[in-house]
């Protein structure tokens, strides 16, 4: 197509330039597609927030500066509480997801049985979607009833009341957070065993060999080796935990925006809400960046060869002379 | 430790590390895949089981009443429940297959001709990765509006073609793929779809098993399209389906209990089948790119 069109005109083009028409031809319906649904609709959003819609016929909005984003936080009483809830909430479950997944997947690493079966059956409850089947499911009460210690199927109730209520609530807590967390943590455990597949066993060997306790080589190898996976996990379950439709926050501002008809203030409070979630993401980028050991040919492309490792390596180790 | 004589001669170790290791697979396993028998269970539950308090897992006389409860109590509203079904596999079929096409037309042009602002749809795409789609929903409300398309499948399918992580992953693997296979095609007087068509597709089949599994589990469980853009009946789709038997968002009806145990099961059915028969390139991909959406 683009062929014709360069070739009618009378300045030759370089091969380079016809590559890029070429290019820009087969990229064309990628780049209307995020113009018209996502480019446009951000740019909409924003000058919602920042306007009022006086007649929503033909969409016309006037200025009104940041009426919308101080109404949020000094006039609306729901907001602020509903914003701790949902930071409360990730507080507790971000950093049981990364954990539970990352034994998970050192536990998979290992050399057992039934590893494909296992696999699937870790992988297979992000199938569900966090959509309506799990909505379905928590409202059946798979998360806490299903589980239930409390009446005293699984374990008796003589023992159960030997050790109080409040032990068996808490217990009863933990297991429905465990059940919830572990159902969204199928992606995280592909990543960390894909992380952890690529760690050479040489290192694991040497480390053994200069005398390392399996403690000291999780530390010292494995964590640092996966690193760039960790990243990848900690933004991944970050972002995804922020945006789940299940997220109260997004339940709030969905109901401004569609039940109540206040778009200007729903878009108000998305753009504070992204931009929190942004703050956050740049703030565990920035922290983990001083701890990113990518690999070693990065390492002294970026640092230089001088400059000592973090990591030990495998080459390069100065040769001894034994006289 | 304990050694058993094994099959073929060879030995079975059984030591305590062995032992704890299996134990601890086997209580995580139980967490996470309790839930999903107790999905499948409850499918064929009779009504009187269903009710138990507290709930069971097993189901003692199993049933498929449920289902045809779906179908009769649905069939006498309206709009039948199959007719949600073919919604769904309308929308999301078409979905798949034209975001395959133009994440991979798109990341090949992006990566191998380089077009003037490249860089810039690449940052674009870097920065949609992290934004929930949520916020502009109401924008691209207005518009979907503004195209004529409400109540149409238009607009359930056409927003969700351009989708930014689709295009991430199809990039990270067409970089791998090399330059001078394309020139030797190129040479051999090839035209750039021809190429594109028996030379890249062929050797980007995980990317696109991947993509299909991703893109087909999201859209089809997707629930806000459709109650965005979507106000009649007929249009709806399986999500917003099983949110009308079960009566609202507020909670369950008693008594389509059967009725929406059965639509549940049914609305994952399709899923876990996609995944199974994509399974292996999955997995392949995963470890490769390790990235998803």
């Amino acid at each position: 197509m683009s062929d014709k069109k360069t070739s009618k005109k009378p300045i030759k083009l370089s091969l380079r330039t016809k590559d890029q028409l070429k290019g820009l031809v087969f990229v064309s319906p990628f780049i209307i597609g995020v113009i018209m649904f996502f480019a446009y609709p951000i740019f909409l959003s924003l000058r919602l927030s920042f306007g009022k819609i006086d007649s929503i016929v033909g969409l016309k909005i006037s200025w009104a500066g940041i009426t919308n984003y101080t109404r949020a936080f000094l006039i609306d009483v729901e907001f602020l509480p509903t914003f701790l809830e949902v930071i409360k909430d990730t507080i507790v479950k971000y950093p049981l997801t990364i954990i539970l997944s990352l034994i998970i997947a050192i536990l998979l690493n290992r050399d057992i049985m039934c590893r494909g079966l296992f696999r699937v059956i870790f992988f297979v409850p992000f199938l569900l979607g966090s959509g309506e089947v799990m909505k379905q499911l928590l409202n059946q009460g798979v998360d806490n009833q299903v589980l239930n210690i409390m009446d005293g199927r699984i374990i008796p109730y003589n023992i159960l009341n030997y050790f109080g209520s409040t032990i068996v609530e808490g217990v009863q807590n933990i297991l429905s957070i465990m059940v919830t967390v572990l159902w969204g943590c199928g992606v995280q455990i592909l990543l960390f065993l894909a992380g952890l597949q690529s760690i050479s066993p040489a290192l694991y060997e040497a480390a053994k060999i200069d005398g390392a306790t399996e403690w000291e080589i999780f530390w010292k190898v494995t964590i640092p080796m996966i690193s760039p996976m960790l990243l990848l996990n900690l933004i991944y379950t970050m972002v995804d935990s922020f945006v789940s439709i299940t997220n109260p926050m997004l339940e709030y501002i969905q109901s401004f925006g569609f039940t109540k008809g206040q778009f200007e203030y729903a878009a108000a409070m998305g753009w504070i809400y992204f931009a929190f979630v942004g703050a956050v993401v740049a703030i565990v980028f920035a922290l983990m960046k001083n701890y990113m050991h990518t690999n070693e040919v990065e390492e002294v492309k970026k640092r230089g060869k001088d400059k000592k490792h973090r990591v030990f390596t495998i080459e390069k180790a100065p040769r001894r002379t034994f006289e | 430790m304990i050694k058993i004589k094994w099959f073929k001669g060879q030995w079975l170790h059984i030591t305590f590390s062995k032992i704890m290791l299996y134990l601890a697979m086997f209580v995580l396993v139980a967490f996470t895949a309790l839930p999903l028998v107790y999905l499948v269970c409850t499918a064929f539950k009779p009504l009187d089981e269903l009710f138990v308090y507290p709930p069971r897992f097993y189901v003692e006389h199993p049933t498929l009443k449920n289902f045809s409860d779906l179908l009769i109590s649905l069939g006498s509203s309206a709009v039948p429940f199959t007719r949600y079904a073919f919604n769904s596999i309308i929308v999301t079929a078409t979905i798949v297959f034209l975001t395959v096409i133009v994440s991979a037309l798109g990341a090949y042009s992006l990566v191998k001709f380089k077009p003037p602002g490249g860089k810039t749809l690449f940052n674009l795409i870097l920065m949609a990765l992290m934004f929930s789609p949520h916020v502009t929903k109401i924008p691209s409300y207005m518009v979907v509006n503004g195209l004529g398309l409400i109540n149409t499948y238009g607009a359930l399918i056409l927003p969700n073609i351009a989708v930014a992580y689709n295009i991430f992953l199809m990039k990270q693997f067409i970089e791998q793929y090399p330059d001078e296979l394309l020139e030797a095609a190129r040479i051999d007087g090839a035209g750039e779809f021809l190429i594109f068509l028996k030379m890249v597709m062929p050797a980007l089949k995980p990317a696109w098993s991947t993509l299909i599994v991703f893109s087909f589990v999201n859209n089809w469980n997707d629930y806000f399209s459709p109650l965005i853009y979507v106000t009649s009946q007929t249009m709806k789709t399986l999500p917003l389906a099983l949110q009308t038997i079960s009566g609202g968002a507020a909670g369950m009806s008693v008594g389509r209990a059967g009725a929406v145990a059965a639509a549940t099961f049914v609305m994952t059915v399709p899923t876990v089948i996609i995944f199974t028969v994509m399974q292996g390139k999955v997995m392949e991909t995963m470890v490769y790119s390790g990235i998803k959406e």
